[in-house]
């Protein structure tokens, strides 16, 4: 085991402790423990809006249909039809998968800026549905509806819900973890870096790309419906691309191609958004800098540039050393006989 | 002669009013070395875009190992035992020589739809062939480096590896010395030699260079505004006058 690796157990184990101990910490800073929530809600969104852009490169600039589609899903479910808080979650992911899926096959004619906006169109249908359909969807006012037990007779209160986020969080994370590292995620890499090479070399992209968009979107949905169960609360905005492009900035913001780098993303747009915002009005234009700046200096993200400082360098003198001792590549022709 | 793998008939491309391929017709004999050439925009490279599945013909059909595969999607091809290199070194840049060469490995063995880790006998045998690839190409030193960080021959190795990694019997190169220096030239002539040599692959090229040409091939078609001008061995084609006088230019005949 290499010293990056134990570096990676060591950080891994003080993040999740963390993450267990939030609650507390929040106490003792008087910070509302919904919010810590919500930022490892929004990190569930972020990466699962990065397996397509970092792991996949394809922009999804209508991603918020897939996080809406989560909330209503759960929403709708609860205030119709009573559902308990598990059969809610299911609800909200399904929702979300059925929207990538009818979505998908329209998409995937499409690349670069064209895939994009097709995307957004896609997801401002969505927005539309939701705002038009008053008697069900109530408007554009939202809707209202309760949070469902656990299981019988066993409530959530908002610290063991965020005990239900933090599960989830677990699960999406090492889930995520194993899928890059996946020959299934080596060839979304490999489509990313040259799509036209991974057709020659026998992949059938497309099917590739769906899968990638119809598993983002079914993370996007199930962050979305535990979201709208958070605030008991599913409104159009949620749909809208305005939430798409916040999302994507969490993304690209901490790192896209990061496992965990939305999460920094999702931090840093949290907290400005639920705490800066009352503090100091102008919150976004630091927020807007930082991210041009981020875009300009660190195109790997914050986490993805840390990373990357951290890391050796495998390419570095070492390696040098030993293709000048070993068997150099550049021979001289003459010498192969 | 041996049997035909790959067949073009009467195969056209326009793309608008341009004729790139008009009616071409041709054979390749398993288990030998074709050379396609010709002055530039003869339709060469339109020509093996068809043949692989880059562009599906107007007209003409196209048969790969007796099937007939004029509508079947590029990915298909390979699966069914194509490879090809492209012009301009085409790989994944980022990825080391090792990723690049995974890629393929997992696609050819069918493997690349797998959400978890590979079992570990078949991370044994995808070992086993990634190190046999490095060695094919001379880049085991680079096996860990991104490609981008590799000189323009070795990148060109690489790529003609990872077009092996999927375990082809027809290997189509586009020009595979563009950009090469001499010494870098000698490098992939000697690969495109073990191509044939060591692996007893079929090996079908575009190529600029005459000396290449002229010493590999032992079947040259030559291509002229989109037609064929003449097919035959080396010593044939250096004495068509008519090729000749379009495209070579006595010169160089003598020269080599």
């Amino acid at each position: 085991m290499n010293r990056n690796r134990v570096g990676g157990i060591i950080v891994g184990v003080l993040f999740f402790l963390l993450l267990l101990f939030t609650p507390e910490i929040a106490r003792a800073i008087h910070l509302s423990i919904s919010v810590c929530s919500e930022v490892l809600l929004f990190t569930i969104a972020a990466m699962a809006v990065n397996l397509l852009i970092g792991y996949t490169g394809v922009l999804p600039f209508g991603n918020a249909a897939f996080w809406g589609l989560g909330a209503y899903g759960a929403g709708l479910t609860i205030k119709y039809f009573h559902v308990g808080f598990l059969e809610a979650l299911v609800c909200g992911t399904v929702a979300a998968f059925i929207g990538a899926l009818l979505m998908g096959p329209f998409l995937l004619r499409r690349r670069g800026i064209y895939f994009a906006l097709l995307m957004i169109a896609f997801g401002q249908v969505f927005y539309f549905v939701a705002y038009r359909f008053t008697d069900i969807t109530g408007g554009e006012d939202g809707m209202n509806f309760a949070r469902p037990l656990l299981a019988t007779r066993i409530g959530m209160k908002d610290e063991s819900f965020y005990y239900a986020v933090l599960v989830l969080f677990v699960l999406v994370g090492a889930f995520f973890w194993y899928l890059v590292r996946s020959p299934f995620g080596r060839a979304l890499l490999a489509i990313k870096e040259n799509e036209t090479r991974a057709r020659y070399l026998g992949l059938n992209t497309d099917r590739f790309l769906f899968v990638a968009l119809l598993i983002s979107a079914a993370l996007e949905g199930l962050a979305g419906a535990m979201y709208g169960m958070s605030i008991m609360f599913a409104y159009p905005l949620m749909l809208d691309w305005h939430q798409s492009g916040d999302i994507v900035l969490m993304a690209i913001l901490g790192g896209a191609g990061t496992v965990f780098g939305p999460f920094i993303g999702a931090l840093i747009f949290v907290v400005g958004n639920d705490l800066l915002s009352n503090i100091i009005s102008w919150w976004q234009i630091p927020l807007g800098i930082l991210f041009v700046v981020c875009v300009l200096g660190f195109p790997k993200g914050l986490l993805g540039t840390a990373l990357d400082l951290m890391r050796p360098r495998k390419t570095g003198f070492a390696f040098e050393a030993q293709t000048m001792h070993g068997t150099p590549l550049t021979a001289d022709p003459e010498s192969n006989p | 002669m041996s049997d035909i793998i790959l067949q073009a008939k009467n195969v056209s491309k326009h793309f608008g009013g341009v004729r790139a391929v008009e009616d071409v017709t041709l054979g390749v004999h398993a288990g030998s070395i074709q050379a396609i050439i010709g002055p530039n925009g003869a339709g060469k490279s339109t020509l093996f875009n068809t043949l692989s599945g880059f562009y599906y013909p107007d007209n003409g059909s196209v048969r790969f190992k007796g099937t007939d595969v004029t509508r079947t999607p590029a990915y298909r091809r390979i699966t069914m035992g194509l490879g090809r290199t492209f012009q301009t070194s085409s790989v994944f840049p980022n990825l080391t020589v090792v990723e690049n060469l995974m890629i393929g490995l997992h696609s050819g063995a069918k493997m690349a739809f797998r959400f978890g880790p590979l079992p570990k006998s078949q991370r044994r045998v995808m070992h086993d062939k990634v190190e046999r690839l490095l060695n094919f190409v001379n880049l085991t030193a680079s096996a860990h480096r991104p490609v981008a960080e590799l000189a323009h021959g070795s990148q060109r190795l690489c790529e003609i590896a990872m077009s092996l990694s999927t375990d082809p019997s027809l290997v189509l190169l586009d020009e595979p010395m563009a950009g090469l220096a001499t010494a870098e030239t000698e490098r992939v002539m000697d690969v495109i030699r073990k191509l044939h040599n060591e692996l007893a692959l079929t090996v079908l090229f575009v190529e600029h260079n005459m000396r290449v040409v002229l010493t590999l091939a032992s079947r040259i078609m030559v291509l002229d505004r989109g037609r064929v001008l003449a097919q035959g061995t080396p010593a044939e084609i250096s004495r068509n006058s008519s090729v000749i006088e379009a495209y070579i230019g006595k010169q160089v005949i003598e020269n080599v």
